[in-house]
């Protein structure tokens, strides 16, 4: 599989992961520097806002935590399409921009419902061992998320 | 034991005081009600002075009470707010959240303002109205505005209301010493859920319902003091809580905050709940501002802000951030939890579900499980409204009679 293949399929593995709140596969598809973050532009405030922001550590915790909170139980589904995968080689890294689209199901009937629209900027670090997440912003369109939601995009 | 249902709807056995009937949060005529009686007759915050720091700086507001409005910085950087309505055709004269307007131009016949409500030109104004009507007939409607208890801009419109000062008297008393300092919203954001305002207040108005939050249970629920923090109520239906040491680190993967609040001790917590529908939630290193936007009897905007220091660091800022989000961002621990349970409620008493009462009957010496902060609140709404809250539509009098 060339980089390119392999780095775009990491993205979308990323998200498809996280839909089955297999967190641990999830962090598994992390680099030890992994740095995540949640962030937006507030027109109101004519400010940036980071709405959730976590090293791998940080992740793992918040992951942990999630059994012990009182959270929407309603699967969400991200859709991510790959759009851009910047390579440089010396510096064994990758920039890649995707978009994402995440819906949300209801339980009781199914209802989908679209929940938040926006850009994945992700650092991918490609080694030896295959292409692995360096870093991630999850940059939302979408600021009403209604009751919002525990676990990340 | 299981009711049947003649014994669900039985009045339930407290005082008054102790419960409301769920029609007040349900009913269509109750909520319009509440916009002429409570809504256009109390002080509401419209937004805070660091959303709009220069001169022509505005701001749109959807007031609870109806009237969409602009809040505006004039050349003389005085603060005034007027209805977003052109007086000539009815448009909407200002479309964005924020921007800079020397002139406010409708754009739908050109008939501009400026940023002190009058009126400075009606486009071919002469050939139309002859001597009939001019400017001077045109102007803005203005709505009372003051900036106050931290730098919020405050708007009532009703224009016989009393003094912003005189409708807080001494319910900021606990926050007074701590909003010396000039503060900057770091955070907006606002969430719609079917729910009844009131239940939003409540939720700020009682810390029993901390069972509901983990992480409020671990730092705070079970550490020293936490049953020693008292209710005081405040003519005009305020209330606040007082402090206690939360311990942040007592929860795995948080720590024990570093940036504190000028005057607060450290992992201090006050909260002080403004009638009708604000709050005033400062923890330690980060004010939280509540305005609660009632769209219907079942439908309700919040808007969320987060301020820090405007002197602050780029690093104090990025912890206040963190801190702030830890709990009340949109992914935060805690606001979930909260949106949660008022959507839940919102659903079991949405009309024709048969709900019928709401019990506010814990007593506990007015200390944090007590719920006197929610009888408090429906004291100050009955007598605003002229219904009682557990009775309001007269039935339970009617009978009695």
């Amino acid at each position: 599989m060339d980089t390119r293949t392999a780095i775009t399929e990491l993205i979308h593995r990323s998200g498809l992961i996280m839909d089955r709140c297999d967190f641990k596969g999830y962090l598994d598809l992390c680099a030890p520097e992994y740095q995540y973050r949640i962030t937006t532009y507030s027109p109101e405030i004519r400010k940036d806002m980071t709405w959730l922001e976590h090293d791998k550590a940080g992740m793992k915790s918040l992951f942990d935590n999630l059994h012990r909170h009182n959270s929407d139980k309603s699967p969400i589904s991200r859709h991510i399409n790959v759009c851009l995968v910047d390579i440089d080689d010396a510096a064994e890294e990758a920039e890649v921009t995707s978009t994402i689209q995440v819906f949300r199901t209801t339980l009781d009937g199914g209802e989908t419902e679209l929940f938040a629209v926006g850009k994945l900027y992700d650092k991918v670090a490609f080694g030896q061992g295959g292409p692995a997440l360096r870093s991630r912003n999850v940059r939302l369109d979408t600021r009403l998320l209604g009751y919002g939601y525990h676990i990340p995009f | 034991m299981s009711r049947n249902a003649v014994e669900w709807k039985q009045t339930p056995s407290f005082p008054e005081s102790h419960y409301v009937d769920t029609r007040i949060y349900t009913e269509e005529d109750i909520f319009l009600d509440e916009q002429r009686k409570i809504f256009n007759k109390c002080w509401i915050i419209a937004c805070h002075e660091s959303e709009i720091p220069n001169a022509y700086d505005y701001r749109t507001f959807s007031h609870p009470g109806g009237p969409p409005l602009i809040v505006i910085r004039g050349e003389d950087m005085q603060v005034r707010t007027f209805y977003n309505i052109c007086p000539h055709r009815g448009n909407t004269l200002l479309y964005e959240p924020v921007g800079n307007a020397k002139r406010i131009t409708c754009i739908f016949h050109a008939w501009s303002f400026n940023a002190t409500g009058d009126c400075i030109d009606i486009s071919r104004g002469k050939e139309g109205y002859q001597d009939r009507f001019g400017c001077k007939d045109a102007g803005l409607r203005e709505v009372k505005t003051e900036l106050g208890f931290g730098g919020f801009v405050w708007v009532n419109v009703d224009d016989d209301s009393c003094t912003l000062k005189e409708y807080i008297g001494e319910a900021m008393g606990m926050l007074d010493e701590h909003l010396n300092e000039p503060l900057e919203v770091f955070h907006y954001h606002k969430a719609i859920v079917n729910t009844n305002y009131k239940l939003w207040h409540d939720t700020n108005s009682e810390f029993y319902h901390d069972y509901m939050h983990y992480f409020n249970r671990i730092t705070g629920m079970i550490q020293p003091g936490y049953f020693d923090r008292k209710y005081t109520g405040y003519p005009n239906g305020h209330a606040s809580v007082g402090s206690m040491a939360i311990k942040y680190d007592a929860y795995e993967g948080s720590k024990a905050r570093g940036v504190g609040w000028p005057g607060l001790a450290p992992g201090g917590w006050v909260l002080i709940d403004i009638f009708p529908g604000m709050t005033y939630n400062l923890r330690t290193s980060v004010l939280r501002m509540d305005t609660a936007i009632p769209l219907g009897p079942n439908k309700l905007l919040i808007e969320f802000r987060g301020l820090g220091l405007k002197r602050d660091t780029p690093e104090e800022r990025a912890e206040r951030i963190r801190d702030h989000n830890m709990i009340w961002g949109p992914f935060g621990r805690n606001l979930h939890e909260d949106l949660l349970g008022v959507h839940g409620q919102g659903l079991a008493m949405r009309e024709r579900t048969d709900s019928k009462w709401v019990i506010h009957g814990r007593e506990e010496n007015m200390t944090i499980h007590d719920e006197g902060g929610m009888r408090h609140f429906y004291a100050e709404w009955s007598r605003r409204m002229g219904r009682k809250a557990y009775d309001p539509y007269g039935e339970q009098a009617a009978v009695a009679k």
